[in-house]
């Protein structure tokens, strides 16, 4: 349609004067309003009846969990990858819930950050409202917890992306470890690990611990030592660990954070060795 | 009481020919009875102090506490019906964990009772429900420093530097003008305030009482909490020697 | 004018602040028969007095289980209480779901007690009729409550609700420090009875029939004894009929009683 557009048409042509549609653009002018537009229809999402989170985006990598003697050691590096990209590099993803256990999670860290605010919230009603020294939120009261929040989510199917570890005290003051992840799924024992560390740190972390009851011989130092080294194989082989990592010890005498702990006594003579992979051609 | 039987008090949210509000004001009368609570503001937090009055050598000593904590940082003490106050309180948890989902921050003590007044006022609207039969004193400390409040049946609130309720309050409040508000810690407070309930409590004097005190200041980090067991221990024995040298004086 | 005209429901004040709707449901209480509760430093023993509404029918229960570790005894309308108690297994149950733990004493009764008090201001619905006696081991210990209709919990180391309440609270009062020293649940239990025997009126006595008896404590699970298993613990007792009848030419003890029953005092809950 050609139309000739004097200036005082163009003044009072291009707004429609219908009171149902009052001011939108004048058919007349700009040919009838596509509405499909309007409603940024996205045909092929629209073919589900919803849709959630199916991937995580920023991520962190392994969490490393072991109980010794007198307590549990946790570790977790820094790192928040988005996807192999080393997004950030000063994610604290370990926690303190309550005066004794901590969280360690890995996977997706805005849902990390929000499980972060739950368990907030779950400190302040658990301990500070109408407390009369009964119910200490201890380490398995906080993993049944998390636990429900994690299924409850999945049943949604609308899960929580992440893999967590939950440590400190069982209700009779032994060592706690368990494992939970973004299935709900849960399961306990003297050596854990999420993520990669499930292949690469499992097995070192077992050679010190083979039988689940053994913790009870092991030495903090002991324990120590295989995470240290645990984490040292998962910076060489995980493309998506950091360096700097942070270590928790909870024991008797409470809950101690060590931050930036580096990876000590590397050696990359191997390096050298792999070939076929990157520039270097057969 | 004139208004008696004219038929302008029997239902809440109704106005009598003069405006008043009668239901709202038979609500003050519940607290009137109840034991006297106080609460002080310093300049470095605030400490809340209530009498409790003992009607049975059945009950548990130091149990069923009547100060209690809304979030970390606020905490609240009020006279009156009970079961009221733990209403009006869950309803302050409430507001406080909504604030910290949008905002992460802490709620701010004047935003708080904002949101309560609003609240408490709602029960004064309609002839379904009653007033709440409590005053309340709630303080504590956010980024702008300690806050004190008092807030009533009819829903309005103040600030305060010193504020009392319940049946000693006269004789709280007369003692608490004495106080130098501006220079006075939280450490001293708690001495004060266990003098000054036990001095509300002297009409009273057949009936034992207990002593509940709670602060909230920079010491504690920002804290709602009871204060330490010796402490209280330590307050109590001031406020009751104080009560023998008032009796030397007399004979 | 004669009329009470504050007292037609639960969301008016009368002019010195009183809710007369509450202090009458306060008074249902006193219609059921009498529940004694007391605790030990390990443990907490309830007893109820069951009542039967003609000869030839059951007699009304007056214990309910909450959970292992948590029971109530009633008095007043046992539907309320039903209600309550459905709740609070309800509330129990959710505690092992969510948290893997039983639920604290404490949390149970406060939770009772939130939803009473709503019916105390609103319109279009009553206050429960019914008194409970919580009975309860938890991480903290033993634990007794009492709770009523107005609202209000309070924690005690002996209680007693329904009629002729009084005389029994007066036993637990003489008592208290030995039902505090007790070291086996047997002494605890006959305290118990002791103190609900004083409740009863003259031409009654305890029976295994009309008694029944919990208690839950230190590794002991909530457990009820009812009928022929309430035999062994009324074998314990010097008699079964109230003493203050049977001393009844020992003025002193009579006078002392007496007085102590027309302790009659209204008990809507404030703080003073």
């Amino acid at each position: 349609m050609v139309t000739v557009r004097s200036e005082s048409n163009l003044k009072n042509a291009t707004m429609n004067h219908d009171p149902f549609a009052w001011g939108r653009p004048d058919d007349n002018v700009y040919g009838k309003y596509n509405q499909s537009i309007a409603q940024a229809k996205n045909n092929e999402l629209d073919a589900f009846p919803k849709m959630h989170t199916q991937q995580p985006i920023i991520t962190g990598t392994s969490v490393l969990g072991i109980k010794y003697k007198n307590g549990i050691i946790m570790a977790a590096d820094n790192i928040g990858s988005y996807g192999s990209l080393l997004r950030f590099s000063n994610i604290e993803r370990i926690i303190k819930v309550g005066s004794e256990t901590v969280v360690g999670v890995s996977g997706d860290i805005s849902d990390f950050q929000q499980l972060e605010r739950i368990l907030e919230e779950l400190v302040i009603s658990e301990e500070n409202y109408d407390n009369q020294g009964e119910n200490n939120l201890r380490a398995p009261h906080v993993h049944e917890y998390l636990t429900r929040v994690l299924y409850n989510r999945r049943n949604k199917m609308n899960p929580l992306w992440n893999s967590i570890i939950v440590g400190g005290f069982d209700n009779d003051k032994t060592p706690f470890l368990k494992y939970i992840d973004l299935l709900g799924v849960t399961y306990g024992s003297s050596t854990l690990a999420t993520g990669f560390g499930s292949y690469l740190a499992i097995p070192l972390l077992r050679k010190l611990i083979p039988d689940d009851k053994d913790y009870s011989n092991i030495e903090e130092e002991d324990a120590k030592k295989v995470i240290q080294e645990c984490m040292r194989v998962l910076f060489y082989r995980d493309a998506r660990s950091g360096e700097k990592f942070t270590l928790v010890t909870v024991n008797d005498e409470g809950v101690k954070f060590e931050k930036d702990v580096e990876v000590t006594g590397q050696s990359w003579e191997f390096a050298k060795n792999l070939v076929g992979y990157g520039s270097k051609q057969l | 009481m004139s208004s008696i039987g004219t038929g302008y008090d029997l239902s809440n949210s109704v106005f009598s020919p003069d405006g008043r509000n009668f239901q709202v004001e038979y609500a003050m009368k519940a607290v009137e009875n109840g034991g006297t609570s106080i609460g002080i503001k310093c300049k470095d937090g605030i400490v809340l102090a209530c009498e409790k009055i003992i009607n049975s050598k059945l009950l548990v000593p130091g149990k069923n506490k009547r100060i209690q904590t809304i979030d970390n940082h606020i905490g609240v003490v009020y006279s009156g019906l009970l079961p009221d106050g733990r209403h009006f309180v869950n309803r302050g948890r409430d507001e406080a964990q909504s604030f910290k989902s949008i905002y992460k921050n802490s709620i701010p003590v004047p935003y708080l009772m904002d949101r309560l007044g609003i609240y408490v006022q709602n029960y004064t609207c309609y002839n379904s429900v009653r007033p709440f039969g409590i005053v309340s004193i709630v303080g504590g400390i956010d980024e702008n420093g300690p806050h004190l409040y008092m807030i009533e049946p009819s829903g309005s609130y103040w600030g305060y530097s010193g504020a009392a309720t319940g049946k000693g309050r006269q004789t709280a409040k007369s003692e608490l003008e004495k106080l130098d508000f501006e220079n006075l810690t939280v450490a001293e407070a708690v001495k004060i305030a266990g003098k000054i309930i036990n001095q509300a409590h002297e009409d009273n004097k057949d009936k034992d009482y207990e002593l509940e005190i709670s602060w909230c200041s920079y010491d504690t980090k920002g804290k709602h909490e009871f204060i330490p067991d010796d402490l209280l221990q330590e307050v109590l024995k001031l406020s009751q020697e104080d009560d023998d040298e008032d009796d030397e004086m007399e004979s | 004018m004669f009329r009470n005209n504050y007292d037609n429901d639960s969301v008016t004040y009368s002019p010195t602040g009183r809710l007369f709707q509450v202090e009458y449901a306060l008074e249902a209480i006193k219609q059921g028969s009498a529940a004694v509760g007391l605790a030990s430093k390990t443990h907490v023993v309830l007893v109820g007095l069951k009542r039967n509404a003609e000869e030839l029918g059951s007699y009304q229960k007056k214990l309910i289980k909450i959970d292992d570790h948590m029971g109530v005894a009633l008095a007043g309308l046992a539907p309320d209480a039903r209600v309550l108690s459905n709740f609070l297994r309800k509330q129990a149950m959710n505690s092992k779901m969510v948290f893997n733990r039983p639920l604290s004493v404490s949390k149970a009764v406060y939770s009772i007690a939130d939803k009473a008090q709503q019916n105390t201001q609103s319109y279009g619905s009553r206050p429960y009729g019914v008194g409970l006696l919580v009975s309860g081991y938890d991480d903290t210990g033993a634990h007794l409550y009492e709770f009523q209709p107005s609202g209000s919990v309070l924690e005690y180391y002996g209680a007693s609700i329904g009629a002729r309440s009084q005389a029994a609270r007066t036993y637990l009062e003489r008592n208290l420090e030995k039902i505090r020293d007790c070291e086996t649940p047997e002494e605890l239990i006959v305290h118990g009875l002791n103190a609900l025997r004083d409740t009863l009126s003259q031409d009654v006595e305890l029976t295994f029939k009309n008694t029944s008896v919990s208690i839950v404590g230190k590794d002991t699970k909530f457990t009820t004894y009812d009928d022929e298993d309430v035999q062994q613990w009324l074998d314990k007792l010097d008699s079964v009929t109230n003493s203050t009848h049977r001393d009844e030419d020992d003025d002193e003890e009579a006078g002392d009683n007496a007085e102590d029953q027309d302790v009659t005092e209204d008990r809507m809950e404030t703080d003073e």
